[in-house]
C-alpha cells in the first residue's frame, strides 16, 4: 500500500468538535474549499462515554476552549485520528488539558481561512510518522522480548555443536540467513526442536 | 462654547448570569463620564453609547461591531469575563480601536487592542498564596466554579504550594450558576481542611459561604476561607456573619484610607445612596474611563495610536492610588493589597505592598525560591516580611 501524502487533502473526512457558530463557518468553508466532507458533534457529545461518533474519521478539529477541564480525569476523546485543536486560551491549566490530547497541529483563534491548510498537511504528515514510528517500535520491542529466546537457542547450540557462543550465535544467524527466516523465529524452532531444526522438515513445511 | 464630543462604547451586561456586576461596571462607568464632562479640566465631552449583551457571550461580539460601524466609536470600555473578552479581541484588533478592560482576569494574554486595567494574577492570586503559606497552612482545599479563572487560579496554587511542601487536599468545583454545595460543605466539616481556597463565583460562592458558615457554627469549628474576587456588594448580597472572617485579596476595597478614594466614595453614595457600596470592578471602571480621558486630553485627540502612546507610564491618582499603564505588556501597574471581611460588609485592609506593583501577566517573573516553604526558619520569615507593610 503506497503512503498518502499528506498535501492531499481530497476526500478526507474532518470531524468538527466545535460550539462557536462564526468559527464553525470559517472551518467548513474551508474544508468544503478543499473537498473534504465534514460531520460534526457537540463537544459535551465528543466526551461522551457512549463515542457517539461510529464512522471513521482522517482529522479532528476541536476548539479547545469548549470543553471544561475536568482535574479528576483526563480527557476522553475515543476517536484515534489526528487532532487540530483551536486554542483561544493560553493558560497553562488549558496548555496541559490539551499537551493530553496530543495535537498534531494547532490554529490559534481569530480563525481565518488562512492557515487550516497547513494544520491539516501538519496533522496528516504528523499522524502518518506517528504510524510509522509504532510500527518500529513494535519492532524493537519485540525484537526485545525474543532476546531471552535467542540466547536459549545459542546456549543450546554451544552445548549440542560444542561451539563457543560467538559461533554458535554465528551458525544461528548463518542457517536462518539460508532458510530465509529471523534470527527470533530460528531460534524458536531451535528451542522447541532441542537442537538445530531438521533443513528438510524445514523447506517441506 | 460647546465642547467637541467623542463617542465612546460601553459594553456591560445588566442582564444575564453575571447583571449584579455588569451594573455595578456600568453605573461607575457612567459617573466617570458625567465628571469628565463636567470638568472644566477637558476640553472634551464623553457621548456614552450603551449596549447590553445579556452575558451571552457571542452578543459581546455583535455589540461591539455595531459601536464600531454605527456609532463610530474608537473607544469601548467594558466586558467582565474572558470569554466575552476574547469575543471582542479579534473585532478591536482587525479595526485598529482600543479595548479598556476593567475586571481582575487570569493573564496569559496581551493584545496591543486591549488596555488591562484590571489586576494581573501577580497582583491578587501570588500575594494571597504568599499570605497563606506563611501565616495559615501549605495544605489547602479548594473550591470553585468550573471555568477558566479556577483553572488557572488552583494551577498556580498547586504551583507554590507543592514548591512550599504543601499540597491540595482536595479540588471542588462547581458547574457556574450550580448552587447545590452541601456535598462539599459536608466534605470540608468531616475532613477539617486548615483553610479553603474559594473561587466560586456568583450565586454559587454566597450559597456556598452561607451554607459552609452555618455549618461550621453547628460544628464548632473555625476554618479561613481565602478569595481573590469577593467585594463590598456581594458581602451584603451574602449577609454580614456569613461574608465575615474572608481572606480576600484585591487591587481595590472602598475601605482605603485615602483622601482620593474617601472623596470618591463619598460621591458615589451621594449618586447611588448611602446604602450603596463601591466594588473592586467598579473602581476599575471608573479608572479606565479617567485613564482613557487623561490620555485623549495628553494626545490631543482620539486617535488610537496616540492615546496608547499617551497612556503609558502616565501616572493618574486613582481611588486605588496610583495607577499607570505598562506600555510593555498593557497592563496596569496597580497596589496589591489584603483583607479580612468583618461584620458590617466592610473589609479590613492588613496589608498593601510598598508601591504599585508592575503587571506580570504571564507570570514569568514569579520565583517559586523565593516565595518560601511550609518550613520555614525564624531567619527567614523576618527577612522577608521587611517588605510587606502592615498598615494596621
Amino acid at each position: 500500500m503506497s503512503k498518502p501524502s499528506p498535501f492531499s487533502v481530497r476526500g478526507r473526512r474532518a470531524l468538527m468538535v466545535m460550539k462557536d457558530e462564526r468559527e464553525i463557518s470559517t472551518v467548513r468553508r474551508q474544508l468544503d474549499r478543499l473537498g473534504m466532507s465534514v460531520i460534526e458533534t457537540d463537544p459535551d457529545q465528543a466526551l461522551s462515554p457512549q463515542d457517539p461518533v461510529q464512522d471513521p474519521v482522517d482529522v479532528i478539529v476541536l476548539d479547545a476552549d469548549g470543553i471544561p477541564i475536568k482535574s479528576d480525569r483526563p480527557p476522553a476523546l475515543k476517536i484515534n485520528a489526528p487532532i487540530i485543536a483551536l486554542i483561544g486560551t493560553e493558560t497553562p491549566s488549558r496548555l496541559k488539558w490539551l499537551l493530553d490530547l496530543q495535537p498534531a497541529s494547532f490554529l490559534i483563534k481569530p480563525l481565518r481561512s488562512a492557515g487550516l491548510y497547513t494544520a491539516l498537511v501538519v496533522a496528516f504528515d504528523c499522524a502518518q510518522r506517528r504510524l510509522e514510528d509504532a510500527a518500529h517500535v513494535e519492532k524493537l520491542e519485540e525484537r526485545i522480548r525474543s532476546r531471552r529466546l535467542v540466547f536459549g537457542a545459542v546456549l543450546q547450540v554451544m552445548r549440542s555443536h560444542a561451539l563457543s557462543e560467538e559461533d554458535a550465535f554465528t551458525l544461528i544467524r548463518q542457517t536462518a540467513m539460508r532458510y530465509r527466516t529471523t534470527i527470533e523465529q530460528l531460534s524458536t524452532e531451535i528451542l522447541a526442536a532441542g537442537g538445530m531444526p531438521n533443513r528438510t522438515a524445514r523447506s517441506a513445511s | 462654547m460647546t465642547k467637541p464630543s467623542i463617542p465612546l462604547g460601553l459594553v456591560f451586561s445588566r442582564s444575564g448570569p453575571y447583571a449584579m456586576m455588569g451594573g455595578e461596571m456600568e453605573k461607575s462607568a457612567l459617573m466617570a463620564v458625567d465628571e469628565v464632562n463636567a470638568s472644566e479640566a477637558f476640553d472634551f465631552t464623553f457621548v456614552p453609547h450603551l449596549r447590553d449583551p445579556g452575558g451571552v457571550v457571542a452578543a459581546y461580539h455583535t455589540a461591539c461591531d455595531d459601536l464600531i460601524r454605527t456609532e463610530q466609536v474608537q473607544h469601548i470600555v467594558g466586558c467582565y469575563t474572558s470569554a466575552s473578552r476574547k469575543q471582542v479581541i479579534p473585532i478591536v484588533e482587525r479595526t485598529e480601536r482600543l479595548l479598556w478592560h476593567p475586571a481582575r482576569y487570569e493573564g496569559f494574554e496581551s493584545s496591543d487592542n486591549v488596555i488591562y486595567v484590571g489586576a494581573a494574577p501577580n497582583h491578587t492570586v501570588v500575594p494571597l498564596i504568599q499570605h497563606m503559606l506563611k501565616h495559615i497552612s501549605a495544605d489547602v482545599f479548594c473550591a470553585g466554579s468550573n471555568y477558566v479563572w479556577t483553572w488557572e487560579t488552583n494551577r498556580v496554587l498547586r504551583e507554590i504550594v507543592g514548591n512550599a511542601g504543601g499540597r491540595i487536599i482536595a479540588e471542588r468545583l462547581l458547574e457556574l450558576g450550580e448552587t447545590a454545595v452541601d456535598h462539599i460543605v459536608r466534605e470540608i466539616i468531616e475532613r477539617r481542611p486548615p483553610v479553603v481556597f474559594n473561587t466560586l463565583v456568583g450565586e454559587s460562592s454566597y450559597v456556598f459561604m452561607r451554607a459552609l458558615h452555618a455549618a461550621t457554627a453547628r460544628a464548632g469549628l473555625s476554618i479561613p476561607m481565602l478569595s481573590c474576587s469577593l467585594c463590598e456588594p456581594e458581602l451584603k448580597l451574602i449577609g454580614s456573619a456569613a461574608a465575615a472572617g474572608c481572606i480576600t485579596s484585591s487591587a481595590y476595597f472602598e475601605s482605603i484610607e485615602d483622601d482620593e478614594n474617601r472623596a470618591f466614595v463619598a460621591r458615589w453614595k451621594a449618586r447611588h445612596g448611602s446604602e450603596s457600596s463601591v466594588s473592586v470592578d467598579g473602581q476599575s471602571t471608573y479608572t479606565c474611563v479617567m485613564l482613557l480621558a487623561r490620555a485623549i486630553r495628553r494626545a490631543g485627540s482620539a486617535d488610537v495610536a496616540a492615546v496608547r502612546r499617551a497612556a503609558a507610564n502616565h501616572s493618574y491618582n486613582s481611588p486605588q492610588g496610583p495607577v499607570w499603564v505598562d506600555p510593555d505588556n498593557n497592563h496596569c501597574f496597580l497596589t496589591p493589597r489584603l483583607a479580612r471581611s468583618v461584620p458590617g460588609c466592610r473589609f479590613e485592609i492588613f496589608w498593601e505592598a510598598d508601591t504599585p506593583e508592575r503587571p506580570d501577566p504571564y507570570l514569568s517573573n514569579l520565583d517559586l525560591a523565593s516565595i518560601g516553604t511550609r518550613f520555614e526558619t525564624a531567619d527567614a520569615v523576618t527577612r522577608r516580611s521587611n517588605h510587606l507593610r502592615v498598615i494596621k
